[in-house]
């Protein structure tokens, strides 16, 4: 299964995509043959492209030979087509997987290893080496993962950027940037999102201005998931963690890596056309509640956490338009506002929701008021009796009535153009 | 290629080609037209590296991992593609062929309402069964920002379904 917890709605959504994804069926027969055809096409294009190559350096007195293409996938173009003649530049000597394991087990404190793993850099999949590690005080698996980035791209950013706490639980986190110009990052979190067995995740994660990233992680206990607590806090303070993900042998081993193709993705751009849902949804709500946090600018989807004083409540905002005069669009409409939708005197039909909340929290509910105006503009207010959808409840209910979110819902400040 | 290959390579391609079309539908939103060509250039790809993939590696898992990043480069190529415009519609399968139709619809709309690394995620790990780990790796990316998405798509997901998988509680 590919969640680690039970949860019902993940159980039926589990289901459903299996069911609607199995009803995709190609009507073009001569798939596999375009595909072999666009293969060989392709391949012929490199011939040429390293022949071409090879035959210019020949001329200049000078030959490099092409080095490994290391993996296709992110050295090739996409679904445009044209594969670029140029040949990455060949990695350093590889970094086996017991180099990596070694190097993990001399960089740590004297202790016990057992149940050691991990994968060099020659590995199509990302290079790691994790070890059970136990100093005395118990048995703890310990984990370091390599990769190489483009300088400056978006990826490093997000891993060295703390988490918005909504969506990930932590107790602490920090991520600064040192003197060299890295970003570090170093979290004290737990395995799972609502903390559920006490299985805590400590990591750190460094990325340098040229694109090595180094990601450490312990936990307090010998496995990620399915062991018991072994020990109350991981082996590693905050102090020893920054040490090893800054051990020079990593950024060495990084190297052995191929670089990757192409341009470094920027920060993603916020949309301009229209009003980030968050503070359309936070300029709505009724006086005397406080906005603790709230998100960015997206403008189809959006949140606050609300504090009335009684414990925070986390409320999120779906936006989207629903064209009645098609068909099939007809029918997700006809199926989210069926017989038990109440409509409005301006036409607006309205659903309201009262369930349990995610990931089994107990005591968890999730109320949600769906609506849809006439001319299919359908806004969705969902409000949790948490100040997040995976942790434990702060109050009995959510801070909002079920009244208010209807209001929210049907304001007409969500009429203005959606991007 | 090798005689011997080539034909293991048509025997891997003409086995996965549906599935690797079905993964497509779904992380398009339902764009059919370019999950087509999102599998042959995927499959494309595949040939290219067949050479290389050694027969106690996993070919199908490789050819999903391609198709997810391709899907995901093309995104990013086109990126008023992000999220579906308010009025664009998933090309559906032939009705004929459909289960439950209003299902289907409602489903796919919604995935479509993600953004394509959300969509990627929820597929690698709710279509292809794959693990936080297993799903950062094919996407280039750290578990904890799989992680991340996995929690908000699936918020958005329950939100936007409503009650409509109802019906999936007893099964």
């Amino acid at each position: 299964m590919p969640v680690e917890e039970h949860d019902p709605f993940e159980d039926k959504f589990t289901k459903a995509l299996h069911d609607a994804g199995n009803t995709f069926e190609t009507r073009r027969p001569d798939l596999v043959a375009r595909g072999e055809a666009r293969g060989r096409r392709s391949t012929s294009r490199r011939r040429i492209a390293i022949a071409g190559s090879v035959t210019a350096v020949a001329l200049t007195g000078a030959l490099v030979l092409p080095g490994s293409h290391g993996d296709g996938v992110r050295q090739q173009s996409a679904a445009a087509g044209m594969a670029k003649p140029a040949v990455p530049p060949a990695p350093h000597t590889t970094v086996t997987r017991d180099e990596l394991i070694d190097t993990l087990k001399k960089l740590l404190p004297k202790g016990k290893f057992s149940q050691e793993e991990g994968r060099g850099t020659d590995d199509r999949l990302t290079p790691y080496a994790q070890v059970v590690y136990d100093d005395g005080n118990g048995k703890a698996a310990i984990g370091v993962s390599l990769q190489r980035l483009l300088p400056g791209d978006r990826m490093g950013r997000e891993a060295t950027e703390c988490p918005d706490k909504v969506f990930v639980a932590y107790d602490t986190c920090s991520s600064v940037t040192l003197s060299d110009g890295s970003a570090l990052m170093v979290l004290q979190g737990y395995e799972y999102p609502n903390r559920r067995s006490g299985t805590k995740l400590w990591s750190a994660d460094l990325v340098t201005p040229t694109g090595q990233h180094v990601s450490v992680q312990e936990w307090n206990s010998p496995a990620e998931k399915g062991e018991p607590v072994s020990r109350e806090q991981p082996p590693l303070s905050t102090t020893q963690l920054k040490a090893l993900v800054s051990a020079r042998a990593w950024r060495d081993a990084v190297n052995a890596m191929a670089v990757p193709r192409g341009k470094a993705e920027p920060r993603p751009e916020q949309g301009v056309t229209g009003r980030p849902v968050s503070s359309t949804l936070a300029s709505l709500l009724p006086k005397g509640l406080k906005v603790v946090a709230r998100s960015g600018k997206n403008e189809g989807f959006g949140y606050v956490v609300l504090d009335d004083g009684k414990g925070e409540s986390f409320v999120q905002a779906n936006v989207q338009f629903i064209k009645d005069t098609d068909p099939d669009q007809r029918i997700i409409k006809d199926q989210l506002f069926g017989a038990d939708a109440r409509t409005l005197p301006d036409g607006t039909k309205v659903v309201w929701h009262q369930g349990p909340g995610d990931k089994n929290v107990k005591g968890g509910v999730m109320w949600t008021v769906d609506t849809i105006r006439p001319d299919g503009r359908r806004v969705v207010i969902s409000a949790f009796n948490s100040g997040t959808q995976n942790t434990p409840p702060t109050r009995k209910a959510p801070a909002l009535t079920m009244k208010q979110m209807e209001t929210i819902a049907t304001s007409t400040k969500w009429r203005q153009p959606l991007g | 290629m090798r005689q011997g290959r080539n034909e293991e390579y048509q025997e891997f391609a003409s086995a996965r080609a549906g599935h690797l079309y079905r993964s497509a539908c779904l992380l398009t939103g339902g764009d059919t037209h370019l999950a087509e060509d999102l599998v042959q250039e995927t499959l494309g790809r595949v040939y290219v590296r067949w050479g290389r993939i050694s027969r106690a590696d996993n070919p199908a898992g490789y050819a999903q991992t391609v198709l997810t990043r391709t899907f995901l480069t093309h995104q990013r190529r086109h990126s008023s593609r992000k999220e579906r415009a308010a009025d664009a519609l998933p090309d559906l399968p032939d009705p004929a062929t459909a289960g439950d139709t209003a299902l289907r619809l409602t489903l796919v709309e919604a995935l479509g309402r993600l953004s394509a690394k959300d969509r990627a995620v929820v597929v690698l790990r709710y279509w292809e069964d794959r693990s936080i780990e297993e799903t950062a790796a094919a996407m280039n990316t750290t578990s904890a920002a799989v992680r991340t998405r996995c929690v908000r798509a699936l918020g958005r997901l329950r939100a936007l379904l409503g009650d409509t998988l109802g019906e999936y509680a007893r099964t």
